[in-house]
């Protein structure tokens, strides 16, 4: 193994042992020995964030544990941010994200939007309780692949439909593709209502969502 | 048993005892029955109701009239607790139900515990009790339920709910200190109930779920602070239901642990299964999706199924939504009222 692999499986098991301070530190050897810091994200921090969705689904971890992976996710991008050289990336994808109107429930989009951008893509929130006309304005503006919707409520559940009415009557459906998640949803929703998938956790959003461009 | 009264069957079923039929309820808090059908008419409209005595009480009236739940709950939302605590809320309007605005706290560490007498004496809390104690003597046959947001539930509304969470794992001590603070603080509101003519105590506690601690958390902070606020409820000679949100596979050990006279879930889980395995008292689960926009006929053949379960308390899963039609909730409660 050689030193810069050996710092990624570092940074990849601080995150996965919610080590906000390691995950620091050894991203910060990244950049003091001059190893690229994009890989040491990639090959790294999000590395050890997909091995935390695994956990996630096979139910070792919950979400406490969840959050506070992302932390140290996070504590080493921070660190290693600054230091990406800027990637002519052709792969480059935008989601607007939020939490539908009725509800105010956020830690499961949080996590999704956490999933996503570990996967690369570029996560624009707008919170939670959001009209569906937010969506399609937002998505509109910065130039969206995917619009992701999320509640965990069934009382908000219509609301998720009216935000894929919003874009039929507006007539830019096939403009975006639509992923929805939360409690109490099921690909059964996902279908009557005419999204294009349910994802059931934040790991499979950002797996799906990564199909749904490629 | 033939003119046993709604009081005295929902007291019956939660001590355990034989009754004629089950009882139908909807206990308030995060299941408010104040529908946006139910309301009209009635001379007021939300957000107005929430901190007026008088108007709760009318609305718990009709609320029972035309839903024909068995039961008063009181109050219609889950923010009693928050307002109380400190945190910013936003009282909604005639559709939408009250909400956190602004947690009270960035951290656990942060939290200055209050004298809980003093709290006693601030928010709804005296409305509330007022609001009962006039249902209660309006009609004594008619139980009143009063609906507490649980503790853990409570701590994540005054603290905010992301860090919350991560301090308990990170900051054990503080978390433990201001759970502590909160169950004081929900006895206090519960006796001041249950002294105000509340015979029955709900407790609902949305962020206390498998899903969201798991099972070693649920166990660690869930179960000790509910049945410590359980446990205060039954030295009154109240009763308790707890309601438990989401899929309760990754907790279903602790179940039997609960103190509660029943317990409530939603609509995902099997009721009769738990009830054979865990040997509790089960209320629920009448799906509130099935109830805001399916038709009476659809309604009425969930509810039968669920009745024909032997499911001790029917009730709707989860929170209703303000739009659900009245003539489905009058299906629901006719299904369990007819089917004997």
């Amino acid at each position: 193994m050689t030193r810069e692999e050996e710092l990624h499986k570092v940074l990849s098991e601080a995150v996965v042992d919610m080590d906000e301070e390691q995950a620091a530190v050894m991203a910060q050897a990244v950049v003091d020995e001059g190893f690229d810091a994009y890989a040491a994200i990639e090959k790294g921090l999000s590395q050890g964030m997909e091995e935390v969705g695994r956990l996630y689904e096979e139910e070792e971890y919950f979400i406490p544990e969840l959050l506070l992976c992302s932390d140290a996710m996070y504590a080493g991008i921070e660190i290693l941010k600054p230091h990406i050289k800027r990637r002519q990336d052709s792969e480059h994808h935008t989601v607007v994200i939020g939490v539908v109107e009725g509800d105010t429930h956020d830690i499961g989009k949080n996590l999704v939007k956490i999933m996503l951008e570990s996967a690369g893509f570029e996560v624009i929130d707008l919170g939670r309780d959001i009209p569906a006309r937010e969506f399609l304005r937002q998505a509109e503006e910065s130039k969206a692949d995917i619009i992701a919707l999320a509640t965990l409520m069934t009382t908000a559940m219509p609301a998720m439909r009216e935000v894929v009415e919003e874009l039929e009557k507006e007539g830019r459906r096939e403009a975006y593709k639509v992923i929805i998640g939360g409690g109490p949803i099921s690909s059964a929703f996902a279908k009557k209502i005419g999204a294009d998938v349910y994802a059931v956790n934040a790991a499979e959003a950002a797996r799906l969502a990564r199909e749904l461009v490629s | 048993m033939n003119d046993i009264s709604p009081r005295e069957r929902l007291l019956r079923v939660l001590d355990g005892k034989t009754v004629d039929r089950a009882p139908v309820i909807c206990p308030g808090g995060m299941m408010n029955s104040a529908t946006v059908d139910v309301i009209e008419g009635c001379g007021f409209t939300f957000p107005e109701v929430h901190p007026d005595a008088a108007a709760m009480t009318k609305l718990s009236a009709a609320v029972e009239e035309k839903t024909g739940f068995e039961n008063f709950g009181i109050p219609y939302c889950m923010t009693v607790e928050a307002e109380v605590l400190g945190s910013e809320i936003d009282f909604g309007n005639a559709t939408c139900e009250p909400k956190i605005a602004k947690e009270r706290y960035a951290s656990t560490a942060d939290v200055v515990v209050r004298d809980i007498k003093e709290l006693l004496q601030e928010g709804r809390i005296e409305a509330i009790a007022r609001a009962g104690q006039n249902m209660a003597e309006k009609n004594p046959d008619v139980p009143v339920i009063g609906s507490l947001t649980g503790p853990v539930s409570t701590a994540a509304s005054i603290v905010d709910p992301m860090t919350f969470l991560k301090e308990l794992r990170k900051d054990k001590a503080n978390a433990h200190r201001v759970l502590d603070y909160v169950t004081d603080f929900l006895i206090g509101y519960a006796e001041v109930l249950i002294e105000s003519g509340f015979p029955v105590i709900t407790i609902a506690d949305p962020t206390a779920t498998g899903e969201i601690l798991g099972p070693k958390m649920f166990g660690d902070y869930a179960v000790p602070y509910l049945n410590r606020l359980v446990d205060a409820i039954h030295e009154r000679d109240a009763r308790v239901i707890v309601h438990i949100c989401g899929k309760l596979d990754a907790v279903k050990k602790h179940i039997p642990a609960l103190h509660g006279d029943a317990v409530s879930t939603d609509a995902m889980v099997n009721l009769q299964a738990l009830k054979a395995e865990c040997g509790v008292t089960v209320m629920g689960n009448v799906s509130t999706f099935a109830l805001q926009l399916q038709t009476p006929d659809v309604v009425q053949r969930v509810t039968e199924n669920i009745v024909s379960k032997g499911i001790d308390i029917i009730a709707p899963a989860c929170g209703l939504s303000t739009t659900t039609p009245v003539e489905n909730i009058a299906a629901m409660t006719g299904t369990v009222k007819n089917h004997y």
